[in-house]
């Protein structure tokens, strides 16, 4: 049979069997119904039956969209579905964030959440569905109390401690406060086959224990120097000239000096070679409490007993001297006296003086304060107390000596170690100190004949063996070193100073490949090539750089920074305009999937993260338990990071989702008009980057990411256009200074770094309030100490992010869930009065509710040879209930001040307002400093000038205010400079007429040539070389003060601040 | 003439006093270099900025006057620094070098040594480089010059005009970079970096190939054209044809006369170059880590951390430098040609 017969045949057969089938079926003779109208889901659309059959439909066909995804057929608004179902899922995250609290208010969340659901499945607009969120949001939230009281978490567990962190972490996130993190500053680093490392696996905050763990097994064939062949070799792009890292605010002369530091304790790499474990270093055995720890096992005063038989290294000029000197017990001490004496301007003094908080010393302020105006070096005890001040001392128990602190907190064993083994405290000995002169140690003498090698002293592994300025400073192993026999077994280390490096940053890794240093950084150009390399190793950072966002929309950046801002007050001239797609919390998430971390990581070398800590941040120090891995912190990103993105958060089919509701949401509140294909609205984003080279390494890559992602058709269909542009400042700081910090921009790049054994205390930086964030806040979003911005649920209780926060730092006040402080200076001012009869003053106090101020006493304080004295001006002890706000005055007549004991008014170098208040609610007694200001001056200069009269004499004219009642005993004044031979002369001057001030007076006097003569001053009054008069030559000295001796009211002080010392007439100078 | 010779001298310091004067003041004009850190760190930090007497600070905010910075302590409290004024720290600055002869001590590439130490310990390094430069550049230049001119307008002078005109538009950092990449890196025939005092002499001497060949680059290209212009000019002028119609050969024509006067504008121009060599070298010693007075200057600008005095002292060595060979060049011309006179009337 022909093939075509056989299928003409099948077909017959075929039909007659449908025939069949179709008739069985149709023996009820039944036609459907079905509606006019088209009923849809997510993908097709379909006319329902109206009949009995209701499961039938006909005219079922998927969507149809056009341009504004609705479907021509059905009119269906596709986005709209999209939308409500992210909302759905955004509603579930806020019942997630709330948790479990009790049994009652779970029943009201879980009630508010579905009505919330059904409200939003139910709404046809983008609006209603955004207020069907929002209502159902902010009544979900409403279940949860308010935390109310005094709280304080300062004594949680780790474990608890990390809960908070996730927490707060959380609310960053969803609030946008931390920003895009785009990269941790990890590497890929090459090493020279000839060094063994510790370990091939990077130990975060360790490294590889090159120098500690590892080895080298052969000679580096560039090096010239026999002795240094087995040297480890590096460069560094800058000689930083000196490594006195006292006097530093850099990290690079840490590097420098870490070779020959040591401190109390250190770490070694552990023996799985997983981890590091602390050991003893400068001391013989553990931290332990002095008295009994508190409930949270902490205390503040601790100690520790010192190594005996350390001893000093040197290959310097002073070996003969100090090279194998044993350390002596009051070298620990001596460290400390260097630091903290003002007259040394350490800059790490300062910094120490001034620091908060478990990390500092006790007492060191108030030496550090003592020691104005005092000499340079190591001070005796008579020339200042600091046994009884400053919170260290060396102690002999028996045989053993220990080491005995007070740091300015409680804090556990483990951050009492950690605090202390600063390797600023190592010791030193004063005799060391006097011989090299403060400003020479660990660095050149002025005239550079000695070098760091003369000028420092090794208790570490390495000995400084040469400094060739610019060119290469080199170690020697310390054989005095405490492990020199276990670890550092690597015999030295040469660094070569390659300035080149600065401007090219391929130049280190060219020195690499020619062999000429052991290991170096693969620049981005090379990574292709050398990234697989069996020699390359991958390193992780300290530090998560960010893209910081500026969240706020119009009305919260005038809140802030407007002209009446609470941050910073902007002329209207410079108002920022805010993007307002950047205030839309889809709209940020969506920038974030949009980066492809990733990709970006790989082209620019450095380690992709989604993070917002870098993974060198411990959670748990004690137990080596680094925050990233938490679950705590995972539950933080769950919004960053789910299944539909890979590990960094990338996912450019949710970016786009997100864009597109973002767009929704922003167009329903008004905020943008749709425009066409043709004409698309534009959204402009700047990005402010650090340097040029920021701009020129990443901008293109983020551009490229978040403009391709937003520009798609899919999201709305050309209709809109984003345009990613960038700013560079003049300098790296512009970007902090000149935008983040004042709010003028929309997304910015940087980073701050912290504490990382500290977390916890480091979100600090988030806050909006600046007072907590110590003027660091880089990214805006909410008030902070609005519990009602998001959800932050903690203990069943809802907070403000600075509450919680602050409750993790401090006894904190909260109320209705907002951080409150009791009571806050607001104003404050002491003057005299017209007639200066009387001292005046008038002090604003903002008084929460419920708080009884009991006391409030005004001191003058100063110290007085030494020591401090304080004199008590006024007590007002009528106890007041607090309410708002409260203003006190007082009145002080000026006879009372001139008749002070001890002391003189002058000699008062502040007035301190205490304050004694109770809240019986909280039961809590509080007394507390206020306020702390400047005293006000009894007798006040305003004008210093000179005019030459003659080649015999000079005149000097004092312009002053002085107290009524205030007699001038004597006046003379200083020639202050600071040469060698002579730090300072004066002169007596008796020549004078006025001897009752009152008000506004001047004084002028004469100098003769006789007088400076007779005071050791060279005062010769010769015709000036190009101008027309005299000057008076007076080379040495830098400075004129002017004192004024005045009856019963002390020596008063007239400066004319670094006044330049030539006498040029006419030369009036001001003072200030 | 010597009362000329001093005078020009003495305008010269005082073109150079302007100078600084002027740069002292724009510079500090600038806006003050902020700190980011904790409170601590920056109380720190600006507290030694007052100091050294470049900010004051003030408890209450100064109505009229922009603060540089302001920090806010943990109890609420602000205090705020102000810049001190620009002409007191220059009267002070210029106090101290008028009486004492004290320009300062760094605070940044040296902390507390003298500046004048500082710039005495590379000024040898970066002279040396220089004058090496010069001496290498001089006879090379004239020569290839000589040879071009002789042979003008033939292959050979066509060549050495391309190269020339190649050389003179390349930069010597460019220069440099390139033939360290291809010298020192893929091939390891010269030191990648100026060596260290502890290497070896042979080492040392390499050290100098690189720098003294790309700062001289320039210069013996210009040499070259300039010669080469000259010595044409001059040998087709008649008095060169007199004297080969007097009977002297072509070589002693060029040589007695032709060379003799194509010199007079060539000789003065090698002051000038030295200065070229001397600025080009700034850039040059920081790429190959030569520790000169040229490298110092672009690391005492840096932005990062700025050390004003030894900028300021820097520049005063180029400055003067600079206007001294001015007058050395002016009173060059007298001595190589007899018909100028300087400051006669």
């Amino acid at each position: 049979m022909k093939k075509s017969k056989m299928i003409v045949a099948l077909l017959i057969a075929l039909m007659m069997v449908f025939t069949v089938v179709l008739s069985a079926c149709n023996k009820d003779k039944h036609t459907h119904t079905f509606a006019q109208e088209w009923s849809s889901n997510s993908t097709y659309h379909w006319h329902k039956a109206t009949c009995e059959h209701t499961s039938e439909v006909s005219d079922r066909g998927t969507h149809e969209l056009d341009g504004n995804n609705v479907c021509k057929v059905c009119g269906r608004n596709s986005s709209l579905d999209e939308y409500r179902s992210y909302i759905s899922a955004d509603l579930g995250d806020i019942k997630n964030a709330i948790g479990s609290v009790s049994t009652t208010v779970d029943a009201a969340v879980n009630e508010a959440y579905n009505a919330g659901l059904e409200a939003i499945q139910s709404a046809n607009t983008v609006s209603a569905i955004k207020s069907a969120y929002d209502n159902a949001k902010s009544a979900m939230v409403h279940c949860v109390p308010l935390a109310s009281g005094i709280y304080d978490y300062t004594g949680l567990s780790q474990a608890g401690k990390t809960e908070i962190l996730g927490l707060l972490e959380s609310y960053a996130v969803r609030t946008g406060l931390t920003g895009v993190s785009l990269f941790e500053n990890g590497s890929y680093v090459m090493y020279n086959p000839r060094v063994t490392l510790g370990t091939e696996n990077y130990i975060t905050g360790y490294g590889f224990g090159v120098l500690s763990e590892g080895a080298i097994t052969a000679d580096l064939t560039y090096e010239q120097t026999q002795a240094w062949k087995r040297y480890y070799h590096s460069l560094n792009s800058q000689d930083p000239g000196g490594m006195n890292t006292l006097n530093d605010k850099g990290s690079e002369t840490d590097d420098f000096y870490s070779y020959v530091a040591a401190s109390y304790y250190t770490v070694f790499m552990n023996a799985t070679k997983d981890g590091y474990d602390w050991v003893p270093e400068l001391a013989a055995g553990e931290v332990e409490p002095v008295g009994a720890l508190n409930e949270s096992g902490q205390t503040n005063h601790w100690r520790f007993e010192i190594r005996q038989g350390l001893k000093y290294s040197t290959l310097g000029k002073y070996a003969n001297e100090y090279n194998d000197l044993e350390v002596q017990p009051e070298d620990f001490i001596t460290p400390f006296k260097l630091l903290l004496n003002q007259g040394n301007n350490y800059y790490r003094g300062t910094s120490l003086a001034n620091s908060t908080g478990a990390s500092t010393i006790a007492g060191a302020k108030t030496y550090y304060n003592a020691t104005a105006g005092k000499r340079k070096g190591i001070l005796t005890e008579e020339e200042q107390k600091f046994e009884d001040v400053v919170g260290v001392k060396v102690v002999k128990e028996g045989d053993k000596w220990y080491f005995d602190y007070t740091l300015g907190a409680n804090v556990t064993a483990w951050y009492a170690r950690y605090y202390i083994s600063s390797s600023l405290y190592m010791p030193i000995p004063a005799s060391f100190i006097e011989k090299v002169g403060v400003d020479a140690y660990l660095g050149f003498t002025t005239n550079g004949s000695d070098s760091p090698v003369d000028n420092t002293l090794s208790l570490g592994a390495y000995t400084l063996e040469r400094w060739d300025s610019n060119q290469q400073i080199v170690y020697k192993k310390n054989t005095n070193y405490v492990y020199s026999d276990s670890k550092y077994s690597i015999e030295g280390v040469h660094i070569n100073i390659v300035p080149g490096t600065l401007t090219n940053p391929n130049l280190a890794f060219e020195e690499y490949l020619a062999g000429h240093i052991d290991a170096a950084s693969i620049p981005q150009d090379y990574l292709e090539e050398y990234a697989n390399k069996p020699e390359t190793r991958r390193t992780t950072g300290n530090n998560v750089f960010k893209l910081n966002m500026n969240a706020l929309n119009a009305q919260d950046w005038d809140y802030f920074f407007g002209a009446n801002g609470s941050i910073t007050q902007t002329p209207t001239s410079k108002r920022w305009v805010v993007e307002p797609a950047m205030s839309n919390a889809h709209f940020r998430s969506a920038l974030s999937f949009a980066l492809n971390r990733n990709e970006f990581g790989v082209n620019i070398g450095r380690v992709s993260t989604v993070n917002y800590f870098s993974s060198n941040y411990m959670s748990d120090p004690e137990n080596g338990i680094a925050y990233n891995t938490t679950e705590a912190h995972k539950r933080a990103i769950s919004g960053l990071i789910n299944d539909d993105t890979d590990e960094n958060g990338y996912s450019l089919e949710l970016a786009r989702d997100y864009f597109r509701m973002a767009i929704q949401e922003l167009e329903a509140e008004g905020l943008y008009t749709r425009g066409t294909p043709q004409n698309p609205t534009k959204i402009q984003i700047e990005i402010a980057w650090q340097t040029p080279s920021n701009e020129e390494q990443y901008h293109k890559y983020v551009k490229q990411y978040w403009e391709d992602a937003f520009n798609d058709v899919s999201v709305t269909g050309g209709c809109y256009q984003l345009e990613v542009v960038f700013w560079v400042g003049n300098s790296w700081d512009d970007v902090y200074y000149n935008k983040m910090m004042v709010g003028q921009f929309d997304v910015a790049f940087g980073s701050i770094s912290g504490n990382s054994q500290d977390p916890l205390g480091f979100m600090e930086v988030l806050s909006a309030n600046q007072t907590i964030s110590g003027d660091m806040t880089l990214n805006w979003a909410v008030d902070t100490n609005d519990p009602y911005a998001d959800v932050l649920v903690y203990n069943g209780l809802l907070w403000s992010y600075d509450a919680l926060h602050q409750s993790t730092q401090q006894a904190t006040k909260v109320v209705g869930g907002k951080l409150v402080q009791y009571i806050a200076p607001d104003n404050a001012g002491f003057e005299f009065d017209q007639d200066r009869e009387n001292l005046l003053t008038t002090i604003t106090i903002d008084v929460a509710d419920g708080v009884v101020i009991d006391e409030i006493t005004f001191l003058l304080y100063g110290v007085l040879g030494g020591d401090d004295y304080m004199n008590v001006l006024d007590v007002i002890g009528d106890p007041v209930a607090g309410n708002g706000t409260l203003t006190y005055s007082l009145s002080i007549s000026v006879e009372e001040l001139l008749t002070l004991d001890p002391g003189y008014f002058a000699d008062y170098t502040s007035i301190l307002v205490y304050v004694s208040y109770h809240v019986p609610a909280d039961n809590i007694e509080v007394e507390d400093l206020l306020l702390k200001q400047y005293s006000v001056e009894i007798a006040s200069s305003y004008g210093l000038s000179t005019v030459v009269e003659n080649d015999d004499s000079f005149t000097v004219s004092v312009d002053m205010k002085l107290t009524k009642g205030v007699t001038i005993d004597d006046i003379y004044f200083t020639f202050e400079g600071y040469t060698e031979d002579l730090d300072w002369g004066y002169v007596l001057l008796e020549d004078f007429d006025v001897t009752e001030g009152e008000g506004y007076i001047t004084i002028t006097f004469t100098v003769s040539k006789s007088a400076l003569e007779e005071s050791g001053i060279s005062g010769e009054v010769v015709p000036h070389p190009t101008q027309q008069g005299k000057f008076v030559d007076l080379s040495g000295y830098q400075s004129l003060y002017a004192y004024v001796v005045l009856d019963d009211a002390g020596e008063v002080e007239f400066n004319t601040a670094y006044w330049n010392m030539v006498l040029v007439q006419p030369a009036p100078v001001q003072a200030e | 003439m010597w009362k000329y010779i001093a005078k020009r001298i003495l305008l010269a310091l005082l073109t150079a006093f302007i100078i600084l004067s002027l740069t002292f003041i724009l510079i500090k004009l600038l806006p003050v270099q902020r700190f980011l850190g904790t409170t601590e760190q920056r109380t720190a930090y600006y507290e030694n900025e007052v100091r050294l007497g470049y900010l004051y600070s003030s408890d209450a905010e100064i109505d009229g006057i922009d603060y540089a910075d302001k920090i806010t302590y943990d109890d609420g409290s602000v205090k705020y620094y102000y810049k001190t004024p620009v002409m007191q720290q220059y009267f002070n600055w210029l106090g101290n070098i008028v009486t004492k002869w004290d320009w300062g001590k760094s605070v940044e590439i040296k902390p507390n040594v003298d500046v004048t130490v500082i710039i005495g310990e590379r000024i040898g390094t970066s002279m040396k480089l220089n004058i090496i430069s010069v001496i290498f550049s001089v006879p090379i230049g004239i020569a290839l010059g000589i040879w071009a001119a002789l042979k003008k307008n033939s292959l050979t002078d066509h060549i050495i005009s391309t190269i020339v005109m190649v050389f003179i538009a390349l930069p010597g950092f460019v220069l440099i970079t390139f033939l360290m990449l291809m010298l020192c890196y893929r091939n390891a025939i010269l030191p990648s970096q100026w060596p260290n005092p502890t290497d070896p002499t042979s080492r040392k001497v390499l050290g100098y190939i690189l720098p003294v060949f790309c700062l001289s680059f320039s210069s013996i290209c210009g040499y070259c054209r300039f010669v080469r212009a000259e010595l044409c000019e001059v040998m087709e002028s008649e008095y060169l044809l007199l004297a080969r119609t007097k009977g002297l050969t072509r070589g002693q024509a060029i040589v007695r006369h032709a060379l003799k006067n194509a010199m007079v504008p060539i000789f003065p121009s090698i002051i000038a170059e030295f200065l070229s060599i001397m600025g080009g070298s700034m850039i040059l010693e920081g790429l190959y880590g030569i520790p000169g007075i040229g490298d110092l200057f672009i690391k005492s600008m840096s932005a990062s951390a700025p050390d004003y005095s030894v900028l300021f002292v820097d520049m005063a060595i180029f400055t003067t430098f600079g206007l001294l060979a001015g007058v050395l060049l002016d009173m060059s011309y007298g001595f190589i040609d007899p018909r100028i006179r300087m400051g006669a009337r």
